[in-house]
């Protein structure tokens, strides 16, 4: 019985220890490096005029509020060069996501979608490695007076091989969805 | 009457045919067979003519124990003890000996004598002090249908060590599996998974992630000697969130044995190309008794029957310490290590950013990122998943009729989820939690006045989870620590034909989390949640008439909510959907029913009808909201834990018919429903209707190649109609057809070792289908045909 005794005592010698501490610590906040938090897409008239942005900014990620959504409003019968920009903006200073994409451009592409009957087309101006266009830079034409939407979607690890990919059709390319953000656009 | 084969009778010679769930039922056959298989041995020259006599009895109470068996290893005689606890066996030459002792309610025992002369010895064996459920599982195994029912057996479980615990367990009626992928498997009782079954290791509650629908229970099933499934109430006497059901994973005390024993099992299997290896070494030296087991799996991309399952392959790598010292007769210790290590593959194709990536998924024939080649490599998704298991537990004899045992179990997680993601982050794990559990427990059982056998216990529990902030991501569940005290007793009344019990248990669960906030910047909040949980159950066994036995069972159970309903908050991947916690979460009240028959017909046609129905209020369960969530990966749906009444009912059955002792016949049906009461729905993850059959010839065969066998089965799964189609992404699966078959042998080689060898073929029809309770239906078919060869050698 007495070595029963010792095994009390050392349960209790345990438990002891464990309530020691009953709160648990503060954790440690993760560095969330890797979030996007804001899309800007400029678009600049090639020949002269107003320059255009469109963003999307989801500060607080999937919860929380809700994202702040800018569409545009184009020129008709215009030439535009598009830049895409990509940014985490809850880190100080903001980080760029689009240079980790531009780093990557073998694993990503970005896909322009046009709808709702908005008259413009968006055309690839940069490519990757193996010659395959990526989407951070494009070139837009506009058509007549028109409005509907404009979506892009970035896919990660798309099979850019698979047949329209290169010409910006997403319905073949597979991949993960990074990105996909819609835009209401009106040409005047 | 009952006797007792164990789970490891075939280390005796005269095995009866076995086609891997059928035991033998009548002993005094085998014993006439047994002493059969002898008469070689008396046609040598020998001197035969010894007397081996003595007694069997309980080691603490020194009651003598009648009906237990006594067999000669090396012989196979045997013989079984009279009212007096006596044996007596003739006609033995001289030499050495391995007794193999067994008696119903007892662990079997193997004992090494030499004999030179007449020799009188008494015999001890362990009384197990168990309640009505657990009698059935270790106990009843000449009770063809309840055994089987109820448990799966050693040689079940070596022959298939390649597969996961709960994938081995299908075999135990009421059991169904809820997969994700290949790799991941966790058991579903009676409708219930997750929160609501424990698992119970080594007498150990399984701590660790068990939340996960997509995390699998680390344990080795080599390490068990059987595995079983508890429905009753000695349910009670283990940890405290079970809705009524919980699976035992046990192994079987070390032989008093003074040499080396062990075992070598390996296991091909064609899909997949897989290796399996065990090995087992266990030994009752001076200081102790000792066994080690090892496990090595490698397993590379499984194959469905148009494509390979890209990164599905697996390894795993478990090792297992067992120690046993019976200081006294009165006093006896156990220590027991077991580090289990695996590295999952998840298919590539089923990572999906956002809902157009799941439809497109959906509407593919082959998943995105099927490779043309095999390969054995693991990339991202997968997991990684490392747990440690520490048990220490002492037992002492009061006196002939008290036992007194303390335990401790310390478990340590640690859980790593890697995902595809940008800038090499793919090996950053995307979740990366541990969680350290410690266990204590102290039990009393008695045989109090007339015969009442009373089981009692104080448990506390404590576990520590906390998130590595290596993920960049915020954590899906938060840290936190849970404190848990419980109490419990059941009671059992054994009179003649009658078998009374009634339990009652206690828990006080404390839970303190402390969140981040999704809002920047982010914040930590605190919280302290109480709950206390009570159970009640009580059962009734009754043998109508020798043939016929009735089991019933009631039992009120209430279930707190656990961290992930009450906290989780993050996007589901799988599922393409925001998962949010809800604190305002009460305890799931559950009323169940269980009623089982049992009918056995002149020894040859084996019948089990058993039915159940539970009802549980606030039922916790994930309501898709109706808004959708914009984030810049697109619109994803909302789920919410919210809480339902919600009822599931069931039957299984079984029939058996042997109609010669050559050939025996099994079918066993279950059906199952759930329903929504409150919404009027149908439950999700409910198993479909099954049916399956099997026929096995065998023959008994002569000295050195025996039990040889050949077996064909059927299983066709029903389509799951109950349910509908808005309450998924997309219709259940057609219904399907499986078509299996064995064929295996032992031989026996010199020095009394054994070599069992099989091929076993698994949907050798090649057919290419989808299962209901497979979350990666979505993506992929399941794999095709599947030959798998294994061989095992015990000495």
């Amino acid at each position: 019985m007495q070595t029963i005794n010792k095994y009390i005592l050392l349960a209790g010698v345990v438990a002891i220890s464990i309530f020691a501490s009953c709160e648990k610590d503060d954790p440690e906040i993760p560095h969330e490096e890797e979030v996007i938090t804001t899309l800007t897409y400029t678009l600049t008239p090639v020949s002269g005029g107003d320059v255009v942005t469109m963003t999307f900014q989801d500060l607080d990620g999937d919860g929380g509020n809700d994202p702040v959504i800018t569409g545009g409003t184009l020129a008709a019968n215009t030439a535009y060069v598009g830049e895409l920009n990509l940014l985490n903006e809850t880190e100080t200073p903001a980080h760029d996501i689009g240079a980790e994409v531009k780093e990557e451009d073998e694993e990503h592409q970005f896909f322009y979608q046009v709808a709702g009957g908005l008259n413009l087309s968006v055309t690839y101006a940069d490519v990757d490695a193996d010659g395959n266009p990526v989407g951070l830079s494009t070139t837009l034409s506009s058509g007549d007076a028109s409005q509907g939407q404009l979506t892009i979607i970035l896919r990660h690890q798309p099979d850019k091989g698979a047949a329209g990919v290169s010409t910006g059709d997403v319905t073949n390319a597979g991949g993960e969805t990074d990105i996909e953000v819609t835009f209401d656009v009106e040409i005047i | 009457m009952s006797f007792f084969i164990s789970g490891d009778s075939l280390k005796t010679t005269y095995e009866t045919i076995s086609a891997g769930l059928f035991k033998p039922d009548n002993m005094k056959i085998q014993v006439l067979f047994g002493l059969f298989l002898l008469f070689p041995f008396f046609s040598q020259a020998q001197e035969c003519n010894l007397t081996i006599t003595g007694h069997v009895r309980d080691m603490g109470t020194n009651i003598p124990l009648e009906f237990a068996t006594v067999f000669l290893e090396e012989t196979g005689q045997g013989t079984l003890s009279d009212s007096t606890g006596l044996f007596k066996l003739e006609n033995i030459c001289e030499g050495e000996y391995h007794f193999y002792l067994t008696h119903i309610a007892c662990d079997p025992k193997q004992i090494y004598f030499k004999i030179s002369k007449d020799t009188v010895i008494d015999l001890y064996l362990n009384h197990h002090f168990e309640l009505l459920d657990e009698v059935v599982v270790h106990a009843s195994r000449d009770e063809n249908s309840t055994q089987e029912s109820n448990s799966v057996s050693r040689e079940n479980i070596t022959s298939e060590s390649n597969k996961n615990l709960s994938d081995i367990l299908e075999q135990v009626a009421g059991v169904s599996v809820l997969k994700s992928g290949t790799g991941i498997s966790k058991p579903v009782v009676h409708g219930m998974y997750g929160n609501r079954v424990a698992i119970v290791n080594n007498g150990i509650q399984q701590a660790g992630q068990q939340w996960g629908n997509d995390h699998a229970p680390e344990i080795d099933p080599f390490v068990a000697d059987h595995l079983s499934v508890v429905k009753g109430a000695g349910a009670l006497a283990y940890g405290g969130n079970s809705l009524g059901s919980v699976v035992l994973v046990e192994t079987k005390p070390i032989d008093e044995d003074p040499h080396l024993h062990g075992e070598a099992n390996y296991v091909f299997q064609s899909n997949g190309l897989g290796n399996t290896l065990n090995l087992k070494v266990e030994e009752k030296a001076d200081w102790a008794s000792w066994r080690i087991s090892g496990t090595y799996k490698l397993i590379g991309d499984h194959k469905a029957p148009e494509y390979f399952l890209t990164n599905t392959g697996k390894r795993e790598a478990n090792i297992a310490l067992q120690l046993e010292k019976n200081f006294s007769n009165k006093w006896s210790s156990e220590l027991y290590y077991s580090l289990f290590n695996t590295d999952i593959g998840i298919l590539r194709g089923s990572h999906v950013g956002n809902l157009t990536d799941l439809e497109d998924a959906l509407s593919r024939d082959v998943p995105f990122f099927t490779q043309d080649d095999f390969s054995y490599n693991i990339e991202a998704p997968r997991q990684e998943v490392s747990h440690h298991l520490l048990k220490l537990s002492t037992k002492y004899l009061i006196d002939d009729s008290k036992v007194l045992s303390f335990k401790y179990g310390g478990q340590l997680n640690q859980r790593k989820e890697f995902d595809v993601r940008r800038s090499e982050r793919s090996d950053i794990p995307a979740l990366s939690l541990d969680q350290h559990m410690h266990f204590i427990e102290g039990q009393f059982s008695a045989s109090l006045w007339q015969d009442v056998f009373l089981k009692t216990g104080l448990q506390f529990n404590f576990t520590d989870n906390t998130n590595n902030p290596e993920t960049g991501i915020l954590p899906l569940i938060p840290d936190y620590r849970a404190f848990q005290t419980s109490a419990f007793a059941i009671a059992q009344k054994e009179m003649d034909r009658l078998l009374l019990e009634l339990g009652g248990r206690y828990d006080l669960k404390q839970l303190n989390a402390v969140t981040i906030t999704q809002s920047q910047p982010h914040s930590i909040e605190r919280y302290n949640l109480v709950f206390h949980n009570y159970s009640f159950s009580g059962g009734v066994k009754f043998k109508v008439a020798p043939q016929f036995t009735t089991n019933l069972n009631l039992g009120y159970m209430l279930r707190a909510p656990e961290v992930n309903e009450l906290f989780s908050f993050g996007l589901h991947q799988g599922v393409s959907g925001i998962e949010e916690g809800n604190r305002m979460l009460q305890a799931e009240r559950s009323t169940k029913i269980l009623w089982s028959n049992d009918l056995k017909v002149k020894d040859k046609l084996f019948l089990q009808a058993l039915g159940y129905y539970q009802q549980v209020n606030d039922y916790i369960y994930l309501q898709p909201q109706s808004e959708y969530r914009l984030t810049i990966r697109g619109a994803f749906p909302v789920f919410l834990y919210e809480q339902t009444d919600a009822e599931i009912f069931g039957a299984d059955f079984m029939a058996k018919y042997i109609p010669v002792e050559s050939l025996d016949f099994l079918v066993r049906y279950a059906i199952i429903r759930g329903k929504d009461l409150t919404n009027d729905l149908y439950l999700i993850n409910m198993p479909s209707d099954n049916i399956f059959g099997q026929a096995v010839y065998s023959w008994k065969g002569g000295d050195l190649l025996w039990n040889l066998r050949f077996g064909v089965n059927g299983k066709y799964v029903f389509e799951q109609k109950n349910i509908q189609p808005e309450q998924d992404f997309v219709l259940p699966p057609d219904a399907y057809f499986l078509l299996g078959a064995t064929v295996g042998a032992h031989f026996k080689l010199k020095n009394d070792s054994l070599l069992k060898l099989s091929i076993k073929g698994e949907n050798l029809l090649n057919s290419s289908y989808r299962d209901y309770l497979n979350r990666f239906r979505y993506f992929a078919d399941e794999p095709g045909i599947n030959v798998s060869f294994n061989a095992n050698y015990t000495f």
